[in-house]
């Protein structure tokens, strides 16, 4: 029993960063229908980019950690989402008459360019977040040792969730991302401005995604140019199990690869974790082809 | 025309003369390719002790001629190379790094009688084709797991738990350790693999501590164990690790952080800025002054130890292959850069070589002490 939960923390810990990611997949789906493939190596930029910013731009040194590591946050977030809005323009936007199948190629051509970038800017080798950088504080409860800055993740991804899910639900703004989700043509003649609005998507989108993988970088302390692969593809999984397109359903989605990850490593195999992840992905989507919560299609987001 | 004639008859005379006062050696490396600072290290290393032993007036009042070839990490071009090395009639091949290159290069130094010492080359089967004048100063892939069993029997851990990661390499050694351990009485009761490059292994050291091991051997490569020291740590798990020579990187403490790093051990060859043996120290020595570098693979340094037992058979008045070959088979306790140096009758280098690093408490790697 004990063994049970700790490993439930632990796919929820992991979970916790899947569902963060696979937000970004799930908001560009619902309003484009298109998978931006290029969402994992934004997450990696995210962790460079933050690794620099700490660490050879000196802002680690220049304030207090806790500021320090905050103001990076905002920085990284503003940043990648400055790529993801260039990113839309140069490379989707052309294409969104040409058909879906252009635009996911020229997505792919875009997670191609961005992770030879990284390489080459930075050298293909592991890099490491110095020491002191990474907060190693452990809490215990109800028996249980963990890391504290595990809580701290799950806690930040929940709350970015929320906040996403109520600026959707509750906004102006929000209101017109999902029209544009249901019909652009339509969208555009109640006045809507679907080009902003797509903007102001791939703004939220990469923005998310750059603070998960400066997040998965402060904590495991390792980032290399290939890990927003791994990443990407556990979170389109993610996205894809709870509903694609629909933002609560890449919550879900997230925690429950997660959950059922760690249990499959915990009680089945460890080497046959991910095919048994996969399996149960494959179950799903052949018992309710939409995605666990991706009923409604008429509204998305 | 008569004089003609006698004029060409010296010209084919005189390099005839010459060459009967040298030693012809060969080395064949990987100048270019993937494997070139590799190769580069091997040719500065074997050329600087040739150098050295000219300076000292040779052996047998002979000075010792090196012709090198580069082979570009490329069974094709190796085979070029062997040709190439074949007609220029050396008796004694030192090379190379990668097996299949070596393979390549195998039956073509066999056929033209020349005695080929491989250093970089552990793949099993090279010497398990007997070919009587080939050998090699690296340990056989087989030699690891050996080494890391004893390592743990020494140690006195009762209850390991091996895991590696799916690729050859580890999944070899873990195999490989697995059956050495048995043969000492070692319990190993878990054996599983992880999925290379995840952040999180978690769930895994979870069901790993079920097991309650006394020992981890993760027989993969240095990211990962340093994210499963760190996060054992984090755990509160204070369970003994080790690891194979895919470990062995300076990164792995920066990956686990000194605290969680101190106490793990690696089974690795040692470089010789690592030996205490007055044959490293001297090398490492002059190596520094002529490059300005320490070496920094220890393959390379193996082509030194080739280079070795050449030179002490030819010392020994040996100077056709056979006997050469017939020497080296006999061979052991020569000092070389990395250990003592002999060969079995298979070829394959004899004694201890493989060594354990212990991390420390300022996260450095210290070797231990035979």
């Amino acid at each position: 029993m004990e063994q049970f939960l700790q490993q439930l923390l632990n796919g929820i810990a992991v979970g916790g960063i899947y569902a963060l990611v696979a937000l970004g997949y799930t908001m560009v789906y619902g309003v484009l229908k298109l998978i931006n493939f290029a969402h994992g190596d934004l997450f990696t930029i995210g962790a460079y980019l933050g690794l620099t910013l700490l660490v050879s731009a000196g802002i680690a040194g220049a304030l207090p950690l806790f500021a320090a590591i905050l103001l990076v946050f905002i920085m990284v977030a503003l940043f990648v989402a400055l790529i993801g809005f260039l990113l839309e323009r140069t490379a989707y936007r052309p294409l969104r008459s040409a058909g879906r199948l252009s635009a996911v190629v020229s997505a792919l051509g875009a997670s191609i360019f961005f992770q030879n970038a990284i390489m080459l800017i930075y050298e293909p080798r592991v890099y490491v977040f110095p020491d002191f950088l990474r907060p190693t504080f452990t809490i215990s409860l109800f028996g249980f040792t963990f890391p504290g800055i595990r809580l701290f993740i799950v806690g930040v991804s929940i709350l970015l969730m929320l906040l996403l899910w109520a600026f959707i639900q509750k906004t102006r703004v929000g209101t017109a991302i999902q029209a544009v989700a249901i019909d652009q043509d339509a969208a555009r003649l109640v006045g809507i401005n679907v080009n902003k609005i797509i903007s102001l998507v791939f703004l939220i989108g990469p923005g998310l995604g750059g603070i998960a993988g400066l997040m998965v970088g402060l904590y495991y302390g390792q980032i290399d140019f290939t890990m927003g692969w791994g990443y990407g593809l556990k979170a389109f999984i993610a996205a894809i199990l709870g509903g694609i397109g629909n933002i609560p359903g890449a919550m879900l989605g997230g925690f429950l690869l997660g959950i059922i990850e760690a249990l499959a490593a915990g009680y089945i195999s460890m080497a046959w974790k991910d095919a048994i992840a996969f399996f149960v992905l494959i179950v799903i989507l052949i018992v309710r082809p939409t995605g666990i919560l991706g009923e409604r299609t008429a509204e998305k987001l | 025309m008569k004089k003609l004639l006698l004029l060409l008859l010296l010209c084919c005379l005189i390099p005839a003369l010459c060459q009967a006062e040298t030693l012809k050696i060969g080395l064949m490396c990987p100048l270019t390719g993937k494997w070139a600072s590799e190769g580069h290290d091997m040719k500065n290393i074997v050329s600087l002790l040739v150098e050295e032993r000219n300076n000292l007036g040779g052996v047998q009042g002979k000075t010792i001629e090196l012709i090198v070839e580069d082979d570009a990490g490329d069974p094709r071009t190796a085979a070029l190379a062997a040709q190439k090395l074949s007609s220029a009639e050396v008796v004694a091949v030192i090379g190379t790094y990668g097996s299949a290159v070596t393979e390549a290069s195998q039956s073509i130094f066999d056929e033209a009688g020349i005695v080929q010492i491989a250093t970089g080359s552990t793949s099993v089967r090279l010497t398990e084709k007997e070919l009587p004048l080939f050998f090699r100063t690296c340990p056989r892939d087989d030699a690891q797991g050996l080494a890391a069993a004893e390592a743990i029997a020494k140690r006195g851990f009762k209850k390991v738990a091996i895991l590696h990661d799916n690729s050859s390499y580890a999944k070899g050694l873990a195999e490989e350790s697995r059956n050495e351990l048995k043969k000492l009485g070692v319990g190993v009761i878990f054996f599983d693999a992880l999925t290379p490059g995840e952040r999180d292994y978690n769930a895994i050291l979870t069901k790993l501590k079920t097991a309650d091991p006394d020992l981890i051997f993760f027989t993969g490569y240095y990211p990962e164990t340093g994210m499963l020291l760190r996060q054992k740590k984090e755990m509160g798990w204070n369970v003994a690790m080790m690891g194979g020579d895919a470990a062995n990187h300076q990164d792995l403490v920066k990956i686990a952080g000194v605290d969680a790093a101190k106490g793990y051990f690696f089974v690795s060859p040692p470089l010789p800025q690592d030996l205490n043996s007055k044959a490293a120290k001297d090398f490492l020595a002059s190596y520094k002054e002529k490059y300005k570098s320490e070496p920094v693979s220890v393959w390379a340094v193996l082509a030194g130890d080739a280079y070795k037992a050449i030179e002490s058979a030819f010392a020994l008045k040996h100077s056709d292959a056979k006997s050469i070959a017939g020497y080296l088979h006999k061979l052991s306790g020569l000092q070389g850069f990395s250990g003592d140096l002999g060969f079995d009758a298979k070829g394959d280098r004899i004694g201890k070589f493989y060594r354990t690093y212990t991390v420390n408490g300022e996260g450095k790697f210290v070797i231990e002490n035979e």
